[in-house]
Parts: structure tokens; sequence; C-alpha cells
């Protein structure tokens, strides 16, 4: 075999190799793109029930709870002197939901006892950051609007 | 007459040669004890949970608003539904337990040394992806337990830095464990997994075979015996003891595999008090309570299952003898001491 033979052969292989390439990578562009869970939409942030029912602001009774869904997840929101507080309802260590503790003014995470305030910042326990708080607008109709504040 | 359709068949394919030569006429050493037998269980094993699997697939429906529902009705209607996943599930635990019962007596004997460090890195990616497995399928009957065990599993790597909170998407495919979530754990456990288990176990019987079976470090492997019929039947006698253990269970103790928790529909917006992960995790589960700092404790798991992964390269030397190599010995010891106590303090805190 002659050195152009030679040169012939691994230019070829280098081609054969390349196209190969070229084709896996446009076959995986979809694949991935599919495994790529979608942004949520742009509609406004309204607090619902488990099935999917928007919550009324009157459902709240006072110095008690309530847990939802909203675009960010499942949320908690509890009325204490006739204003209501909304909060993400995941607890920051693990992802287990708190629940309000009306007596202690706290929110308890069941999995590892971790505390937060009513203001969602972390007192004891394992979660290394505060629930994330959202401000809570009252819409006309009673549908409770969150924003992450 | 099946003699002359044998007959027929050999005389195109030569199918008796092959049988010969990997069969009856392979030797390997004698005096391999029930620890050489822990890889034909885990064959074994793996074919009841691809059989299980195929028949629990036939009922059951991977839709978060009817999993729940299809499981039940598999248990409770679907004639012996009720042992085809009591068995499945109960088998899932004991191929991870052998697996466990493998690796360490490999590792005990030293027979991950040369030539077969590509049967301990291959063997570890299989214990990896059992996991996988079992994480996947624990979803799947879509109860309290499985709902609640995914959503801790799934949040520990939130806590690597960057990118964390993206990972956690990706893996449930919304932000918290869903429909998404479930499609992707259906697919995985139920195709992708089970071909990829397939191959690597290919891969790693193929190497074996290639190398041959390690001699045990007791004899000086000059006594030879045939694979076949001797040495599966030690093989046979093994795989019936961990089977009889397994129908112990499934009749027995099923609750092993199937807490109050798992009796409960999952409910998103209530999470029940004290859910803990498997046994298999719950060191992992303890460790990560302890260390102060969740991306930290990965850190150092990550650290255990690199020095695990490439214990054939830090250790080389030929010594296989586990009582004359002391330092290795005391590691393995105290590495085993402290998954015991995790684990028995991740169950019962």
């Amino acid at each position: 075999m002659t050195e152009t033979d030679i040169a012939k052969r691994n230019f070829l292989t280098k081609l054969v190799g390349g196209v190969l390439g070229v084709t896996a990578v446009i076959f995986a562009a979809p694949f991935v793109r599919y495994l790529i869970p979608k942004k949520n939409s742009g509609d406004a942030n309204i607090l619902t029930s488990a099935d999917g029912k928007p919550v009324l602001e009157k459902e709240i009774k006072e110095n008690s709870s309530f847990v939802g869904f909203s675009k960010s997840g499942p949320t908690i929101i509890i009325k204490r002197d006739g204003k209501l507080r909304a909060l993400s309802a995941v607890c920051t260590h693990l992802g287990c939901l708190v629940k309000w503790i009306p007596n202690e003014g706290v929110f308890f995470c069941p999995c590892h006892a971790g505390k937060f305030d009513a203001n969602g910042v972390n007192i004891s326990g394992p979660p290394p950051e505060p629930l994330t708080v959202y401000n809570v607008t009252v819409v006309e109709d009673g549908t409770i609007a969150l924003e992450k504040s | 007459m099946i003699r002359r359709i044998i007959s027929a068949i050999d005389e195109r394919i030569k199918l008796l040669e092959i049988y010969r030569e990997q069969m009856s006429h392979y030797m390997v050493p004698s005096g391999l004890n029930f620890w050489y037998s822990m890889g034909a269980v885990l064959i074994a094993v793996f074919c009841i949970e691809v059989v299980t699997g195929i028949f629990l697939l036939m009922n059951y429906v991977p839709y978060t608003k009817e999993a729940f529902e299809s499981v039940t009705y598999i248990s409770n209607t679907v004639p012996a539904g009720w042992l085809i996943r009591r068995v499945h599930a109960v088998g899932a635990n004991m191929f991870v337990l052998v697996l466990f019962l493998h690796m360490f007596s490999v590792a005990i004997m030293g027979s991950y040394k040369k030539p077969r460090e590509i049967h301990w890195f291959v063997g570890c990616f299989i214990l990896g992806i059992t996991l996988v497995t079992c994480l996947s399928g624990y979803l799947l009957p879509w109860s309290q337990l499985s709902y609640w065990a995914t959503t801790v599993a799934t949040s520990f790597p939130g806590s690597i830095p960057v990118v964390g909170d993206w990972l956690v998407y990706f893996m449930r495919g919304s932000n918290i464990v869903s429909q998404e979530t479930m499609g992707r754990f259906f697919a995985m456990h139920v195709s992708l997994i089970p071909f990829t288990l397939l191959t690597l176990i290919s891969i790693h019987i193929f190497v074996m075979r290639r190398t041959g079976i390690s001699v045990p470090p007791w004899t000086d492997g000059t006594k030879k015996m045939p694979f076949f019929p001797h040495f599966v039947i030690e093989d046979l006698k093994i795989i019936y003891f961990f089977l009889a253990v397994l129908f112990v269970f499934v009749f027995f103790y099923p609750q092993i595999s199937f807490p109050p928790d798992a009796l409960d529909p999952a409910d998103p917006l209530s999470t029940p008090a004290h859910i803990k992960p498997e046994w298999y995790f719950l060191a992992n589960y303890q460790m990560l309570k302890l260390v102060p700092n969740e991306f930290l404790g990965i850190v150092l798991q990550g650290i255990v299952a690199f020095l695990i992964f490439f214990l054939p390269i830090l250790d080389r030397k030929e010594e296989r003898m586990a009582w004359k190599r002391p330092i290795f010995g005391t590691i393995i010891f105290l590495g085993i001491i402290a998954f015991i106590i995790l684990t028995i303090w991740g169950y019962c805190s």
C-alpha cells in the first residue's frame, strides 16, 4: 500500500467517524429536548386545591391553614389577625411538606422535625434555609394570587 | 425423536460443541464455597424480577390517578396477583442484599485484583443501576410511601451548588413528584434499566469467562472440576436456599416490603410522619441527617463511592488472603460496621 493510499484510508476513516458523529448529535438533540421539562406558562399564579379548583379567601378560617398548589408547587397559606400569609409548603431540607401548628405559631416538618417561625424563617432542626414567602393578593372574585416576594 | 432433532440441529450449527466448551468441559477450581454461588443467585433473582415484572405490567396503569388502584386490583382481584407482586417487591430487596454479599466476598477474597479489575468496575455499575431500578420501581405503586420516599430521594441533588435545583427539576420533570416523574420512572424501570442491567450482566459474565473464575485464596488452584454438572449443582443448592428465604418473607413477613404507608394512596398535600427510604438507602439517609451541611454529606458519599469503585487501582498488591491484609481488613470491617450502625440508626430515628 502506497503512502497516498494510507493517507486516503486515514481521510476516509475520519470522514466516516465525522459523519456518524454529526448524525448521532442531530439524532440526539430532539431526545434531549424531549427530556427537558417545559417551563410554566405565564398565567396568573393562583392558589388551587388538590383537584385544581381555585381556593377562595373566605374558605380560610382565622388562625387556620390551608395547603394547596400554586405554580411553584405545594403552598401553605395561613390567616392571622385577618391577614393572609402564603409560603412554600416544601421544607428546604428534603422536600417534605410543613404543617402549621397554631398553638406554637410555627411551621413543622414531620420528616425530620424541622421548624420555621410564622415568617418562614428556619428556627430549629436540619432545614438549611427559610421557606419561600409569597406576596398575597386577593382578587375581586375572592381567588388568591401569589407572587414571589 | 428429540435426539434426532438435536442431532439435526447440531449437524448444522455445532451446538453440542458450544455445550462441551462452555459447560461440561469447562473446568473451574475445586474448593469453591457458597460465596462463589452469589453470582448465580443474582442471575436467578434477576430472572424472577423480569418475569414477575412482565406479569405485573399486564394490569398496571402508569397514570397517577389510576396507578394505586391498578396495584390494589393486582393484589386483591387478579388471581395470584398478590403473590406475583410480593415476589417482585421482596425479590428486589433480595437482589440488593445478595449483591452486597457478592461484593463483600469479592472484596474479602481479593478477587478484584489483576486480571479481574474489569469485573469489579462492571459490578459497581450493576450496583448503581440496581439502586436506580429500586428507586424508580418504588414510585410506581403511587402510595404515600412511594410518593414521599421519592420526594425525599429526589431532593438530595438539590444541595449541589449551581445545578442542584435544575437537576431535581430534570429528574422529576416538574417542580414536584408528579405524572411527569411517573412517566420518566416508569419508562426507566420497565425498559431502559432492565436492558442496561442485562447488558452489564452479560459483560460481567463474558469477562469472567475470559479470565476464568478466581481461584480461592486458600487453594493453589491445581485441582479442577467440571462446571457442569458439578459446580452447577453447588450453585443450585445455594439458589434454592435463597429461594426458600425469599418465600418465607413473601408468605410470612410481607410487611417488610409493605409498611402501613404503602397501603394508602399518595396525597401530594400531606406528608406522613417519619417517612423513611428502603433499608439499603437508610445508611446514606442517616449520614445526610448527621452531616450539618447537605452538600458536604453528598461529597462524603461521593468519596466513599469513588474509593469503592477504584478499589482495584488503589490496592494493587498481589496478596489476597484477608488476614494478611490487616489495613485493608480493618477498613472493610469498620466500613461495614459503620454501614450497619447508620442503617439501624436511620431505621430507629
